[in-house]
């Protein structure tokens, strides 16, 4: 046994040792070295800046021009759908970095001498390996990400009336953002608070600090019946005074301590500023994907995170093309689907039970809604695109589009009320857009009846004279007179329409107001306008005289109706003296007179509202917006399949949302009826400690900060506290540009800021900004091995290359002075 | 013929010679006639910095006109002109609309609504020239074209919105806007210059111009100036304009003069130093002095005689015109680093044109090394050549390279921005030197030189020892030294960025496709040292791979920058 067994374990320890030191050889090759580094070279530069290669156009062979080359982002592709790092991250990348230091190692222990003149190479080598171990070490544990912190939050206590008439302490928190708006209990317990306005550095004018500058919310309120402004200081909560409306248009508020000598108005509401501490920070998409879905059940205070591992990043998946809506028909999106499962990631996930899928992905797109086709069996619902084209005349070449829903009291109308659209259930209704809106004034004591067309009305011609009742003087030489305000028709009033015109009635008995509905039962003189829709009272000031209403075409210039028989569409005009009917056919221009032409571009009988996400072709994409614009399609157990846009962070309530980044959970029902809330976004890691923003100041270059002129901003500080363990906060720090702080192995940079509005937006409140900082948070193990290797290596290199040649100068310098010496003693 | 007659004639020669100069200095045209210098040296506050009303004017006057200056005015006549006069410029052909594609959409609209012979020349100038007016650019069927180019963001929306903020600018009311030339009366660093349009209302001797009018709203002068340095300024300023508008270049000239002093009395102690607006304008006026690149090219064309034909002379004139030049380039430097108060290094004209003040700095003092061996000029022929099309980037593509002088972005507020940059630009141009030398080897080989190569490794070596012959071995000995110098550089810049970067954006590294392809020039470098070691035909491999490594760098500072945009987009 022994004897057998002997050869064949030679033979193949010899085996091995040949195959051993086959590996070592290969190892030890220079030329692995270099092919290396050309794959390195080629990898990264793939990675990095794409791949540009011919694509010809129909045609167009030459080689030359531009549009015959396309660049690609290869690791964007479908199926490697890879960031930067991901890419770098990878196992053939992560395969060559480890070829490449076991090359290094073997290379220069096996092949190069450990002597002075080869330091440098051993220094440079030995660098690489370390900075290479050091980057594994890096990358490996690397976290990255943003986090958003507000600067304050509102914090408000006061006594609720209760519906039984005792009073309970209420406490409420918002953060201070322009028009933040909280709205608490209902009846008399109801109180609405308001941010008005934010002064970011309100210079203090009284106390011992004045001269210095504070933090300035102004809160509008609303309880009990008062209406005022309370103006709180960050840091200074003895000056915090009240302003009272006074209704004098000329100083339309007052400082509370002016007019009542207190400067507190309201002594049942406190209200005080304090910091809106974060203790999350968000996962940056760019390092690694870091998708994740947000739930709760509806009315819980807190999220749930789940991850959505495996979900793409830079192309759109869709299972089917009704998904979208797409524009242009040159780039359909392919039918691409996906499938991911969302289960609870959590152990504390209060939905366990429910597992969410993804079935589809979108890199850029926005919700639309259109019109479309409801199909045969839905209800009638009218709806048409018209266009009015001008044509002559002075408004030349102007075109307006309209969209009209026949059976939506608002949306039936356009151009206040000019353009009308209508369904007639019978032929009977039609009759009255025939004809002009009129009214009909009888003064039976006089015997006087007459009827009257609305041409004029007060409310769009406040020059429009009272017109005399002929032959209606009283026994004073009073007369009546009259004069119509406004005139609306389709007006909905509790589940049906009604036309009223306004008419201020001069009489004997006074001037007073009278409103004429098309139903007189409805009809009623007001003689104060705010109180015009309280009801009781008297109903006429006035029975001398009577008014009825017939709206006609409500003054509608170009009313077009649809029925009775389904699909049959008329436009009546009323630009000339009486109004005209005509058919009209969709897509064929109408002229209505005046060189006007209504058109007609799409017409349904049966529509319907139908909201899809529109993918944005690529060249109208910004390029900056990153994921702010993605979305995802999540199909809910036992409900209909929902597109989930993107939100960046995720608030725990409306109440803490910030500026331009909206709050917006989406709410579904699930099978059993539990309702659950869902928010799209990024996962996010607890910080080490809660962080809260103290001050944030924008510095400026000469001339101070300027909107307009982005040159003129020097450095944007965040002043930061960390609340330690025992809940108490920490000294303040500063972090700004390029000069972070690292608290408890985290390192927070200076990322971001919220500028002031350059113009109003609409119905918004006003910002100057600086309300929260966006800080980067990340930590950065490894680093200094990293850099050691680096030096090390750079140090190698002005070796070899600086201190090499003069050592082998030396050398050879000896050598032939020895053989000299050599040559001298032999002879 | 009498002679009486051809005295005569000469006479009237001679007369006529002594006139009509004479006449013709009475002719000369409005904008020849003004003198513009106090004016263009008048201190301005905009985006944060104090600087002459003539960069001012000739930042504006760039976004209107692009790199074309119009009808030969200095900028600053234009800006005044173009405020005072603004309807004499809604026909003139003076926005600028940059690329082809553009242009030919443009006049493609056009010329579907003309038909007219004329409007076909104007279009093929405008075509070539790239200007166009403001009348024709509003036309309805060009703002659809405008419309259709806007929705593309990825090729043609820049140029819509260049053009859009051109005729912005071209508004008189924001040229008004933008002279906020009067100094504050209470010296207040924090709070901005004041407009000239809220003084200029104020009580003085001079009648208010009917253009200012329509202009401004007439407001509250600011408290802060003195009463009678308001009606000094207001005064100099309307008499400036009621000259201008008469075509009294003499008045002009007075009332620029006039206001001009009474701007500097507000408050001289804060008022930027004479000495330097007039440098500063000087430098505008005189195109940033790039035109020194034809210095260069004289430099490398007697540098390289000098060196292919071994001609001592034409040697030591083209060191001498190099040192010419490297003094140019060197004030140059200097006086833009006197302007801004900074070293010139913090956006594309100046980290192209300090590299190569970096690269002939440097060749020079490799040089005096060098000057016993045969590798000497090869150096200043590879730093004449880098410097020569460094400085023609800069003169040709004003637009791609903007002169203009501005501040800072917060994040490059940092002493690693000039640690990292220039050692990087340092060693960028050091490669592009090696791709000269490397380039010469080849062109050596292709007529038939001999395969040789400098045999002693090690770049201090080759400094070190003697004279040797053969241009193979010269110029591989120069690629290998400057590949040596610019592989350290390169790496410890690498290293320095990356110092900055985990400071600044919280990682040294992200795979920044600027990051990556300065790791890629390494790399390739890398290459070259190994091959060295392996390849027969030495010399070859090292040329061919220098001018590969310097391929790849160019690919960074032009493709990367301008195409590919990463963090790095603001260098």
């Amino acid at each position: 046994m022994t004897e057998s067994t002997s050869p064949t374990s030679d033979a193949s320890s010899a085996a091995t040792r040949g195959a051993l030191r086959a590996v070592l050889d290969l190892f030890s090759s220079v030329k692995l070295g270099i092919w290396l580094m050309a794959i390195l070279f080629v990898y990264s530069s793939i990675g990095s800046a794409g791949i540009v290669y011919p694509d010809f156009a129909a045609g167009n062979w030459n080689i030359l021009s531009a549009e015959n080359w396309a660049h690609d982002q290869l690791r964007q592709w479908r199926g490697l759908e890879m960031t930067e790092f991901e890419w770098f991250h990878w196992w053939p990348f992560d395969l060559m970095m480890i070829l490449l230091a076991v090359n290094l190692a073997v290379t220069t222990v096996r092949r190069i001498p450990f002597k002075p003149v080869n330091y440098g190479v051993w220094g440079i080598h030995s660098g690489i390996i370390v900075l290479i171990v050091g980057s594994f070490i890096y990358f490996g544990v690397k976290v990255e990400g943003d986090t958003p912190v507000a600067r304050r939050t509102v914090v408000a206590e006061y006594d609720a009336r209760q519906p039984d008439g005792t009073t309970k302490r209420e406490r409420v928190e918002f953060v201070a953002s322009p028009g933040q708006r909280v709205e608490r209990g209902d009846g008399a317990g109801r109180v609405m608070l308001e941010v008005r306005s934010i002064d970011p550095s309100w210079e203090l004018l009284t106390g011992e600090d004045k001269g210095k500058r504070a933090y300035s919310v102004t809160v509008a309120v609303e309880r009990e019946g008062k209406r005022y402004l309370r103006q709180v200081l960050a840091g200074y909560p003895q000056l915090t005074e009240d302003l009272i409306f006074t209704g004098d248009q000329s100083q339309p508020v007052k400082r509370s301590v002016k007019e009542t000598g207190r400067p507190i108005y309201d002594d049942g509401l406190a209200l005080s500023l304090d910091y809106a501490p974060q203790e999350w920070f968000y996962l940056r998409n760019d390092l690694a994907k870091s998708w994740a879905l947000y739930v709760r059940p509806k009315g819980a205070s807190s999220w749930t995170e789940r991850r959505i591992d495996g979900l793409p990043l830079y192309n759109d998946y869709i299972a089917s093309r009704d998904d979208v809506f797409q524009s242009g028909g040159d780039d359909l999106l392919p039918v691409d689907p996906i499938d991911i499962e969302v289960g609870p990631t959590a152990p504390d996930d209060p939905l366990r039970d429910v597992t969410f899928r993804v079935n589809g992905y979108l890199r850029y797109a926005i919700p639309r809604s259109r019109v479309a086709d409801a199909g045969p069996d839905a209800p009638i619902n009218p709806m048409a695109f018209v266009e009015v084209a001008s044509e002559g005349g002075r408004a030349a070449g102007q075109k307006a589009s309209y969209r009209l829903v026949a059976l939506d009291p608002q949306e039936s109308r356009a151009d206040e009320g000019l353009l009308r659209f209508v369904h007639l259930a019978s032929e009977s209704e039609f009759g009255r857009f025939m004809r002009q809106p009129n009214l009909t004034l009888r003064i039976p004591s006089k015997g006087i009846e007459i009827r009257e067309v609305i041409r004029d009305v007060a409310a769009a011609n406040p020059d429009a004279p009272f017109v005399e009742i002929k032959g209606s003087e009283s026994e004073g030489g009073v007369s009546y007179a009259y004069r119509v305000v406004n005139l609306q028709d389709g007006l909905p009033v509790g589940g049906t329409t009604v036309a009223v015109a306004i008419v201020e009635l001069r009489t004997p008995k006074g001037l007073f107001r009278r409103w004429v509905f098309d139903n007189p039962a409805l009809t009623r003189d007001v003689k104060d306008p705010v109180a015009a829709d309280a009801h009781g009272g008297p109903k006429l000031e006035d029975d001398s005289i009577e008014i009825t209403l017939d709206p006609g075409n409500g003054r509608a210039l170009v009313v077009l109706a649809h029925g009775p028989e389904e699909g049959r569409l008329r436009l009546v005009s009323a630009v000339g003296a009486e109004p005209a009917a005509s058919d009209v056919e969709v897509g064929r221009p109408a002229p209505i007179g005046g060189g006007v032409t209504v058109r007609v571009e799409q017409f349904f009988a049966r529509g319907t509202f139908e909201t899809k996400p529109l993918v944005v072709p690529r060249a109208q994409r910004q390029r900056d917006a990153m994921e702010t614009f993605a979305q995802i399609k999540l199909e809910i157990p036992g409900c209909r399949s929902e597109w989930l846009p993107f939100t960046r962070w995720v608030f725990d309530s409306a109440d803490e949302a910030l500026r331009r980044a909206p709050y917006e959970p989406r709410t579904v029902k699930l099978a059993d009826g539990r309702e659950v809330e869902l928010l799209f976004s990024r996962q996010r890691l607890p910080l080490e400690a809660d962080v809260a923003l103290d001050e944030f100041v924008l510095s400026s270059h000469v001339g101070g900060f300027i909107a307009s002129e982005q040159g003129s901003i020097r450095d944007y500080r965040s002043r930061l506290r960390f609340r330690d363990e025992g809940g108490a906060w920490g000294e303040p720090v500063d972090v700004s540009v390029n000069n972070p702080v690292e608290h408890r192995g985290l390192w927070y940079f200076q990322a971001q800021w919220d500028p002031p509005d350059s113009r109003p937006r609409e119905g918004e409140v006003l910002s100057a900004g600086l309300n929260y900082t966006v800080l980067g948070v990340g930590n950065r193990v490894g680093v200094y091995t990293q850099l050691a290797g680096c030096v090390i290596a750079v140090l190698g290199m002005i070796y070899a290359f600086y201190i090499k040649p003069v050592i082998k100068r030396r050398n050879r310098a000896a050598v032939l002075a020895g053989l000299a010496a050599k040559a001298e003693v032999e002879p | 013929m009498k002679p009486g007659l051809l005295i005569r004639a000469a006479i009237a020669a001679i007369v006529l010679a002594l006139v009509v100069p004479g006449a013709r200095a009475d002719d000369r045209p409005f904008h020849e006639q003004v003198d513009l210098k106090p004016i263009a040296t008048v201190a301005v506050q905009s985006d944060g910095r104090i600087k002459s009303l003539s960069s001012l004017a000739s930042e504006m006057m760039g976004y209107v006109s692009g790199p074309r200056r119009i009808a030969g005015q200095d900028p600053v006549f234009t800006y005044l002109d173009m405020l005072f006069r603004p309807e004499e410029y809604r026909r003139a052909d003076v926005v600028y609309v940059k690329g082809a594609g553009p242009r030919e959409k443009i006049a493609d609209a056009i010329l579907r609504e003309n038909l007219l012979p004329e409007m076909a020349d104007k279009m093929r100038a405008f075509r070539k020239s790239g200007l166009i007016s403001e009348v024709l650019l509003t036309k309805p069927e060009v703002l659809a074209a405008l419309r259709e180019m806007q929705s593309d963001l990825l090729r043609t929306a820049k140029v819509v919105d260049s053009i859009e903020s051109a005729l912005n600018v071209k508004d008189p009311r924001f040229l008004l806007a933008k002279l906020r030339i009067v100094p504050r009366g209470d010296g207040d660093a924090g709070q901005p210059w004041h407009g000239i349009a809220e003084v200029m209302f104020a009580d003085g001797k001079e009648p208010v111009p009917g253009a200012m009018l329509v202009l401004a709203e007439k407001t509250e002068p600011p408290a802060d100036v003195p009463a009678e340095a308001r009606a000094a300024v207001a005064d100099g300023w309307r008499a400036l304009v009621n000259g201008w508008l008469k075509g009294d270049a003499a008045g002009v000239n007075s009332a620029a003069l006039a206001l001009a002093a009474s701007l500097r009395s507000i408050d001289a102690t804060h008022y930027p130093e004479e000495r330097r607006l007039e440098w500063e304008h000087w430098y505008f006026e005189n195109g940033h002095m790039t035109k020194t690149w034809l210095v260069y090219m004289l430099a490398s064309i007697l540098l390289l005689l000098g060196f292919v034909y071994r001609w001592p002379k034409a040697r030591l004139a083209g060191f001498a015109v190099f040192g010419l030049a490297v003094a140019l380039h060197t004030v140059a430097v200097l006086l833009r680093w006197y302007i801004s108060g900074r070293w010139p290094n913090s956006n594309m004209f100046e980290a192209v044109t300090t590299a190569a003040w970096f690269g002939a700095v440097g060749a020079i003092a490799i040089e005096w090394f060098v000057r016993r061996t045969a590798m000497f000029s090869v150096f200043a022929l590879g730093g004449a050549v880098s410097a020569m099309v460094a400085l023609m980037a800069a003169y040709f593509l004003p637009v791609q390279l903007n002169p203009n002088i501005s501040n800072m972005m917060p994040v490059l507020h940092d002493v690693w921005l000039y640690i990292h940059t220039n050692v990087i630009i340092f060693s960028y141009v050091l490669i592009f030197m090696a791709a000269v030398s490397g380039g010469l080897y080849i062109v050596h080989r292709a007529f038939g030189g001999a395969p040789a190569f400098a045999r002693v490794g090690g770049a201090g070596s080759l400094i070190l020892d003697g004279p040797r012959a053969g241009f193979a071995e010269v110029l591989d000995g120069v690629t290998m030294v400057l590949m040596e110098l610019s592989f350290v550089l390169l790496w410890a810049g690498i290293v320095m960025g990356a110092i900055w970067a985990d400071h600044s954006w919280g990682r040294p590294w992200g795979w920044d496709p600027k990051e990556v392809f300065a790791l890629n020039t390494f790399l390739v470098f890398a290459v070259l040292v190994h091959v060295r070691l392996k390849a027969k035909d030495k010399g070859m491999w090292t040329a061919v791979l220098s001018v590969v490594g310097a391929a790849v760098m160019l690919f960074n500072w032009i493709v990367i920058n301008f195409v590919i945009t990463g963090l790095h987009s603001y260098a």
